[in-house]
Order: C-alpha cells, then structure tokens, then sequence
C-alpha cells in the first residue's frame, strides 16, 4: 500500500476487514466510512477524496470498493468490479491478504492506463463529470457553430 | 493266295528275329601276332583280351630303407627371406623419423601413377585441412616389427608442429589398417570417434576391387572424417559429426540424418553474424529492462476537476462494486450490474 501511494503521490487505499452487523449494505457503509473516517497513517494534506476503502466482510463473505471523489472522473464501477474479480479465488479460501494484493496490484495497472490518458486528454474525464446544464450550452455552442451564416446584401448592377 | 503271303511273310519275320539273338563272338589272337606283340614288348589289355584266367600277383620283395639324413634345427627354423615382417632395409624410413611427404612407401608398392596421385591428394588435403593426414603403405600381408611400437613412434614424431593423423594402410587388406592421431588430438577426439572413422573409411574402400581403387577411397572418406574431426576440436558436436560418414554413399537416405547437417551448414553461414546478433539482442534486452525501470520509477498523477458531490457525500459518492464470495458456484461473472441506480451519475 505503501508502494501505491509511491506511485500515485496524490492517492491512498485503505482496507477495512470486520464483521458489519447490523449495517446490511457494504456499499453504504463504505460510503458512510469513506466520507466519515480520518486515516491515522495518511499524510493530513491528503484528503479523503483521494481515497480508496476496500471493505471486507469475511463473516458475510462479501467486499466492496469505494473511491473519492478525485478518481470520480477516471474509475467506473466495471473497473471495480474487475479488481474485486481478481481477488475472489484468494478471499473464497479466505487468504484475505494475497487476495488484496492482487487486488491493489490490478488497480495499479488500470490507474497507470488512466493516469497517461488524461494526461494526453484531460478533456475526455472531464466531459464525463459535467454536469448536465453545462451540457446543454456546450450543445448549444455547437450547434450556433453550425448555423448559416447571416446573408449580406449586395447591390447589383444592370446594365441597360 | 493271300494266306500264302500271310505265311511267307511271317516265317521271314521268324527267321530274322531267330538270326538277331545269336551273339556275336569275341575277336580271337593270332598266335603268331600274340608271340610277336609279346616279344615286341607289352600289349595293351593283353591281361583282359583273353579268355585265360588272370595270374596271381606275386608278392613284392621290400626294398631296402634309404638312409637320408634328418634336417637340422637350423634348416627347420623358417626362412628370415621368406618371412611377412617388412624387411629391415625399409625400418628408417617407416619407423626412424618423422615423414617429409605425406605418403610414406618406401618399398614401392604403388604404382608411379598412384603414388603420385595420392600424394597429391594428400598435400591437398593439408591445404585444406588443419589436420594433416600421413599414410604408411605396407603390403597386404606384412607385419609390423615386433620392436616397433606404433604409439610411441607417433608421439615422438608428431608431438610438434600441426596435428596430424596417421594411418598404417596395407594394399590389398584395408581392414587391417591403423590409425594413430597426435596427442594434440587425442583428448579432442575420442577413441570411439577415431573407430568410426576407420571403419567408415575402410567400407568405401571396400566398394573398390584393385588396391589402387581401395587406397583412394578410403583416403577420400578418411579426409572427409579428419574434417569433422576438426569440427570437433573447434567445439562442434560429436554427433553431429558422425554423420557424414555415409555421405559419399548414394544408396543412404536418411533424411532424419541430414536434418542436422543441415542445421550445422546454416549455423556455420550464421557465425559471422553471432555477434551482431548478441549485441542487438543485448541492446533490445537493455532498452526493454531501461523502459521497466523507467516505469517501475514513474510517478502518476491526475488532473482534479470540480466533482459535484452527490447524496450529500462530502469526499466519495459511493461509487463502487460489491462482490460475495460466499461460495465457489456464485462467480464473479454472475454478479455483474450490481450498481443500484440511485448510485449511478445522472
């Protein structure tokens, strides 16, 4: 995990493995903890939008992702789902550590992937997070691009 | 009338088959012809042509023992002239010093016309070789001295200067020939290897029927095999180099066989190519293992962009998937699209 906040200076992951209880959905709970938690061993600077929790629930047998908002733009679900396939072999014999390695190695390589496109071309996340009005000038803008141009009057001459 | 013909005809048939079986009788001396015959001396079959019977024989008086006197020890000792050991005139020729030509008959037992063809073939052979190739011609059935031993006169004469082999060929009786190789080869080069050789070169020779035919195919086949035997003190492969024993012989197809003679040509056109080979591949390996290093190094950073916080999450909106591995028969691939969709953007 250390190597991973190496590699990306303005991310971290977090694991939490317990029993939930109560609390029924791993995703929400993620949520809630993601949203209402302060990490002892993250630098103060880096703030929970850069985060991302695994959870693991070895009671109820399941795990979940949840990231900040920072990777909002650059993370999509299927992505999560794929690195939570890559640990499934480990975590049904309950090797919960390699698994989790496995996972964080195959996040690793997605995010290099991203990290290097948005570099090229930042435009393409960020049309993703746009919020929708923002959509509709930018609609607008394009399509006043397109109209005709205002015809301009000229004076012809005839000649008798 | 016909009856009497009938009759008439029969008693002469009777007549003449009576007249045939009456013998005839045997010649009978003359009297006075014998007399003289016998006088004049002997007559041939006179015992047999003749109604008498046949006198006994008379027993023969013993005549007496002749007295010859017995051989010495010296006359029964076999005759040194008569003996197969190369005669002692030829020893310092073939056994005193190292050969000035590769071809070494001192008795003269090739031809002019052979001698000097294979001489040539020899001296060509070394040209071509590193190794070179010296032939002892004996006769086919002469014998070594029983002082010469074979091993040590090579050692001693072909210690120095370029490896050589060398054969004691017999005219007429190729099996019997010999090979000895310097002790510069003879670590290189095994016992077994220098067998095949000799066995090899001696069944090309023996497709020949003149001695003169014989010595030059198994000179040809033995040069082919110091070949490969230098192959093998360079470092080539052994097994490859058992291989062209059989290749002057047509009737061998063995294509399995020339699989790696073949392989052997293209690595031997190849060779000068090795080293720029390895340095290309080192330069690609280097690049490859620079280019992990470099990525391995690199630091990842992403563009921040003004997210519109969603369910009134301050720092995530929860976005994530949820996987169970309560059980083996429930696997990833069925558990896709989990997503509620009040998590979803809009």
């Amino acid at each position: 995990m250390e190597k991973f906040s190496t590699r990306f200076p303005q991310l971290f992951v977090a694991v939490y493995t317990g029993a939930l209880g109560e609390v029924s959905n791993l995703r929400q709970f993620g949520f809630w903890l993601l949203n209402r938690s302060a990490f002892e061993d993250v630098p103060v600077e880096t703030p929970n939008e850069a985060g991302i929790l695994i959870t693991i629930d070895p009671e109820s047998k399941a795990a979940g992702i949840v990231f900040g908002y920072l990777l909002d733009p650059f993370l999509e679900e299927a992505d999560t789902f794929e690195c939570l396939s890559r640990a499934h072999a480990y975590w049904l014999e309950g090797r919960y550590a390699e698994g989790t390695i496995k996972l964080i190695s195959h996040l690793e390589g997605i995010l290099c992937k991203r990290s290097r496109r948005a570099r090229r071309d930042p435009e393409h996340f960020q049309r993703k997070i746009m919020p929708p009005a923002m959509m509709g000038d930018l609609v607008r803008r394009i399509r006043a691009g397109h109209r005709d141009p205002e015809p301009v009057e000229t004076q012809l001459e005839v000649r008798s | 009338m016909r009856l009497r013909m009938d009759i008439l005809f029969a008693g002469v048939l009777l007549s003449g088959t009576a007249m045939a079986r009456v013998e005839p009788g045997l010649p009978v001396w003359d009297a006075d012809e014998r007399v003289a015959l016998e006088e004049a001396g002997w007559v041939a079959g006179g015992l047999l042509l003749t109604d008498e019977p046949v006198p006994d024989v008379t027993e023969v008086e013993p005549e007496p023992e002749i007295k010859v006197a017995q051989p010495t020890a010296e006359e029964m000792a076999p005759d040194e002239s008569e003996s197969n050991e190369i005669p002692e005139a030829y020893w310092p020729v073939y056994f005193g010093e190292r050969p000035e030509s590769f071809l070494v008959d001192p008795q003269g037992l090739l031809s002019p016309v052979d001698f000097r063809d294979r001489q040539s073939f020899l001296e060509y052979h070394s040209g071509d070789s590193s190794i070179d190739l010296f032939i002892y011609v004996f006769r086919g059935d002469q014998e070594l001295p029983g002082e010469v031993r074979e091993e040590e006169l090579v050692e001693r004469f072909f210690s120095e200067g370029r490896p050589a082999a060398v054969v004691y060929y017999f005219l007429g009786s190729p099996q019997r020939s010999v090979i000895y190789l310097s002790p510069s080869l003879t670590d290189t080069v095994s016992a077994a290897e220098q067998r095949r050789a000799l066995e090899s070169s001696v069944m090309q020779a023996f497709e020949k029927v003149d001695p003169a035919g014989q010595i030059e195919a198994f000179l040809v086949q033995m040069s082919i095999r110091i070949y490969w035997m230098e192959r093998m003190q360079e470092g080539g492969d052994g097994m490859n180099a058992a291989l062209p024993a059989f290749s002057k012989a047509p009737e061998v197809k063995v294509d399995k066989d020339e699989a790696p003679g073949r392989l052997q040509v293209l690595l031997e056109q190849g060779r000068p190519y090795f080293s720029y080979a390895a340095l290309f591949a080192g330069g690609l390996i280097c690049a490859v293992g620079v280019q992990q290093w470099f990525r391995r190094k690199a630091r990842y950073h992403f563009p921040e962009f003004d997210v519109e916080p969603r369910l009134g999450g301050d720092h995530a909106a929860g976005v994530g998937a949820v996987i169970s591995f309560a059980s083996a028969s429930l696997p990833p691939a069925s558990q896709r699209d989990q997503v509620p969709d009040y998590l979803r953007r809009a």
